[in-house]
């Protein structure tokens, strides 16, 4: 059985201009073992969903459909009491801003501690001891550097502490929202590394967030490409980024810059933002398709299955099918 | 052409103004009290006993209730406590929006100048305002009056301006600070503009609606700081202020024999400041393009 | 005219920039911070100079003393052969004409309380340069330039009313609308979309080819030098460690530290 598996889930954020649907009508299913990337632009709705699985959704947002089952549980009837025991017990976020996330008067090891103790309350003195020495061990950092301040520590290994809190609980799902984007390659090199041999050793089910589709490549088995809220195309990653059959997942192939000239960069043309407002179902793309007829803003796209699990949302197929090259 | 542009400019920034609720009412409840300051004018020229300082009604010997005559009643020696409301009116709009004017151009341009100069400029002049900000305004008028005797109304509206700067300046040159270094001023310096450009066209809009929002407390606390100091009798004597009238409600004893003669003025300086407070907030909204709702700009 | 043909456009020599920490009573010692340590470079006409470096490597520092944002601690930058350190009022008003820069955030780099026509009309009113009506013509046909088209629909708007990627083309209006030589891009594209930057990248391609503009392109990343530049210096801790076209330092890197930066460039191999 899936661990984590959501169905027709569609978000809005209230907003003055009307109900954007930052979310629209999303299903996917995650697997221990398999890391699930999302891969899409600013405003696509990709942080959304990572919220939406902690629990931690802004006042202005409102779930208007869906389910999120985990655990034999809907995570949408939650009420906030229950969430609490949910969120980094069983759910983990690793967050964006690593210089942000730490608390700058507290010593390092103390957050940490408090990560534990929080879902643990009667832990043993010994075997919290044992178990901070595992997570420090587990990302790296020498034990010498416990008892600093944050200010003390370089970006990486603040993000690395930012993944031992994850870890504290051992959850059994990761939630890694542009861990990296914030660093530098090199270190990024490195934690991208470390999170992949943590899943592995801990076989923990991932979702990764990233605008980077290399860096979700690298990390990701399978790939969720998203635009304007909704999954534009899915599969491996070797059927979506081999061969790539939505208009958008080429567009953000083509505009990817490689060393290795793997990629031919193909600028797109794409102008407009997606409207959130427009009606639930509508392809949010059809502002930008080249290939796009005036039936494409009429109609709802269907989901096109390619081969296996590769499948791409288009209210054409011909286009879908006929766009290998 | 150019003048258009303002008006136009005008004219969208009201619009967005009159439909915060903030806005609506605060314009509201100011309107009245400009009615009322307008009224002031006039009312001693339907019948020289509505003159607020000296009209006496010669029916009247003691302070009486409301009646047709005089709607509000009368004080202890018959003058009409309505017309007295409505000088107030008038005095507090003087006191109020003259003295926070005065302090706003000095704490804005002082705050500006400082931030944006920094070292020895900066050093100085924050000194400067250290100095009189701990110096407490209402007990240096009080010194003062005691020691020159009551002064007139603009003496006190310039000493309330110049005590009152240095917050207003204190606040602007921290914005100033933090503007300083935003990529928009590098840009412009970078494209040849003067020092004094860059402070009058790129900073002076983004803290004018914190100065316009200071204002509105200065405009709040002069009118306090007045009232305060009349209501202590060190008030300008030709002048009939809300502060006054409450000075001789208590000074002829009818502080709890005469609701109707002392509940009005209160009211009146509680409902003027407030009114003040919501106005700040609603121009902040026309003043930062980033609070306005889509579309609407 | 012939004696400034053997001078590249702008060259840095020997240009060091030192940060001292702001004095304080009780501190004895005081850690001077070396942001750039002795840098040399040229850059000739028409040509895209990418600096490469991590954050912290001083390539903003670079920027931002070629453009007088801030003033080199020893060392000399030359326009056309002629030290800029000393320039003031008018020689320094002339010089900001000719050198010109785009900020990384879009977002930061507009006034928020100045139309798009007011930005991109500031160069021309501080130099003092034509009237309303040729200003207005010449600020309608930059926006035409950036892709801001129509230009008629841009004109009157606010920075708020646009996306991310239309902003950094108002800021590369305001850049180019003096006709400068050299222009220092910071990281313009850091905070936009995949697709949104590669089509700024298409543009300054395209502005270059057209005015013969140079331009200084400071980067993190690797890739997107290569594909816009013609040579690359990798800049590490305040050092250039390397300088070579950009075919040569991706194919044949030499320095450590460029070998490294190659290597972790996050690929599409699929083994992982």
């Amino acid at each position: 059985m899936a661990l984590l598996s959501i169905k027709n889930l569609s978000i809005g954020y209230q907003t003055k201009a009307g109900m954007l649907k930052a979310v629209d009508n999303i299903s996917f299913e995650l697997e221990r073992g398999r890391p699930l990337g999302f891969v899409g632009e600013s405003g696509c709705g990709k942080t959304t969903i990572g919220m939406t699985l902690m629990g931690l959704l802004p006042g202005n947002a409102h779930i208007l459909g869906g389910s999120i089952g985990f655990q034999n549980q809907d995570l949408i009837q939650l009420n906030e009491d229950q969430w609490r025991r949910v969120r980094g017990k069983e759910i983990a976020m690793i967050f964006q801003a690593a210089m942000n996330a730490l608390n700058p008067v507290m010593r390092v090891d103390e957050q940490v501690i408090e990560a534990i103790v929080t879902h643990t309350p009667d832990i043993s003195p010994a075997d919290l001891d044992k178990r901070i020495n595992e997570l420090f061990d587990l990302v790296e950092i020498p034990r010498v550097r416990m008892k600093d301040f944050p200010h003390e520590y370089s970006g990486g290994m603040k993000q690395r502490v930012i993944i031992a809190m994850a870890l504290a609980c051992n959850p059994k799902l990761i939630i890694a929202d542009e861990p990296t984007t914030a660093l530098d390659v090199i270190v990024q090199d490195q934690i991208l590394k470390e999170i992949k041999a943590i899943q592995k050793a801990m076989n923990t089910g991932l979702i990764f967030i990233s605008h980077d589709i290399a860096v979700v490549a690298s990390v990701c088995k399978d790939i969720c490409v998203m635009y304007g809220g909704q999954i534009v195309e899915t599969g491996t990653r070797e059927e979506v980024f081999r061969n790539p059959r939505h208009p958008y997942t080429k567009a953000l192939l083509g505009s990817y810059l490689s060393l290795d000239n793997e990629l031919t960069v193909v600028i797109p043309d794409m102008r407009e933002t997606p409207d959130l407002t427009l009606e639930s179902g509508c392809c949010r793309f059809a502002v930008n398709c080249k290939t796009c007829s005036s039936a494409c803003k009429a109609e709802v796209p269907q989901w096109i299955d390619i081969s296996g699990s590769h499948k791409a949302l288009c209210c054409d197929e011909t286009i879908i099918r006929n766009s290998h090259e | 052409m150019l003048k258009n542009h303002y008006i136009q400019r005008f004219l969208k920034g009201w619009k967005i103004f009159i439909q915060n609720p903030l806005g609506k009412m605060g314009v509201v409840i100011l309107v009245v009290f400009m009615l009322m300051a307008l009224a002031s004018f006039f009312v001693p020229h339907i019948n020289p006993m509505y003159d607020p300082m000296t009209g006496i009604d010669p029916d009247i010997k003691i302070s009486t209730g409301p009646s047709l005559t005089h709607l509000l009643g009368t004080d202890n020696v018959g003058r009409d406590l309505f017309a007295q409301l409505l000088e107030g009116a008038k005095v507090a709009f003087i006191v109020g929006l003259s003295s926070a004017f005065f302090s706003i151009v000095i704490g804005t341009v002082i705050g500006m100048v400082s931030g944006y100069a920094g070292g020895m400029v900066d050093t100085i002049l924050m000194r400067m305002a250290d100095i009189i900000m701990v110096m407490p305004s209402l007990v240096i008028l009080l010194i003062l009056s005691s020691l020159f005797g009551q002064f007139n109304i603009w003496i006190i509206v310039f000493i309330i301006a110049i005590m009152r700067w240095p917050a207003v300046s204190r606040v602007i040159r921290s914005q100033t600070l933090s503007l300083k270094h935003r990529p928009f001023i590098e840009a412009s310096r970078v494209a040849g503009a003067s020092h004094l450009r860059i402070i009058f066209r790129h900073i002076m809009p983004n803290v004018l609606p914190l100065a316009f929002l200071y204002m509105t407390f200065r405009v709040t606390s002069a009118i306090l700081v007045e009232a305060a100091l009349s209501f202590l009798g060190f008030g300008d004597p030709s002048q009939v202020s809300w502060g006054m009238m409450l000075q001789w409600v208590w000074k002829s004893g009818h502080m709890f024999q005469a609701p109707y003669w002392l509940i009005p003025p209160g009211v009146s300086i509680s409902l003027l400041t407030l009114s003040f407070y919501m106005l700040g907030r609603a121009m902040d909204e026309v003043l930062d393009p980033r609070l306005r709702k889509e579309g609407q700009s | 005219m012939s004696n400034l043909k053997k001078y590249p456009l702008i060259e840095m020599k020997g240009v060091t920039k030192e940060y001292s920490p702001r004095k304080r009573f009780f501190s004895k010692c005081q850690n001077k911070v070396l942001a750039l340590n002795s840098i040399d470079f040229s850059i000739e006409k028409g040509e895209i100079f990418g600096l490469v470096g991590q954050s912290g490597s001083g390539k903003t520092t670079c920027g931002r003393l070629l453009v007088r944002l801030e003033e080199p601690t020893s060392g000399s930058i030359c326009l056309n052969g002629e030290p800029i350190n000393k320039l003031k009022g008018i020689g320094l008003k002339t010089y900001r004409s000719k050198v010109q820069m785009i900020f990384q955030d879009p977002y930061q780099s507009l006034n928020p309380h100045l139309s798009i026509a007011e930005t991109i009309l500031e160069p021309l009113v501080v130099n003092g340069l034509g009237n309303a009506a040729t200003r207005r013509e010449k600020v309608l046909h930059t926006l035409e330039i950036v892709g801001l088209s129509p230009a008629d629909d841009f004109y009157d708007r606010y920075p708020h009313q646009l996306s991310g990627g239309q902003r950094q083309r108002v800021a590369i209006a305001r850049a180019i609308v003096l006709d400068p030589d050299f222009i220092v891009a910071d990281e313009p594209t850091s905070m936009l979309d995949a697709t949104i930057a590669i089509q700024l990248f298409q543009l300054l391609t395209q502005i270059r080819k057209r005015f013969d503009m140079a331009f200084l392109f400071i980067t993190h990343n690797l890739a997107a030098a290569n594909y816009l530049c013609d040579r690359i210096a990798v800049i590490h801790e305040g050092h250039i460690v390397e300088v070579n076209t950009a075919n040569n330092i991706i194919q044949h890197p030499e320095h450590p530290y460029t070998k490294r930066l190659i290597q972790v460039q996050p690929g599409f191999d699929f083994n992982g």
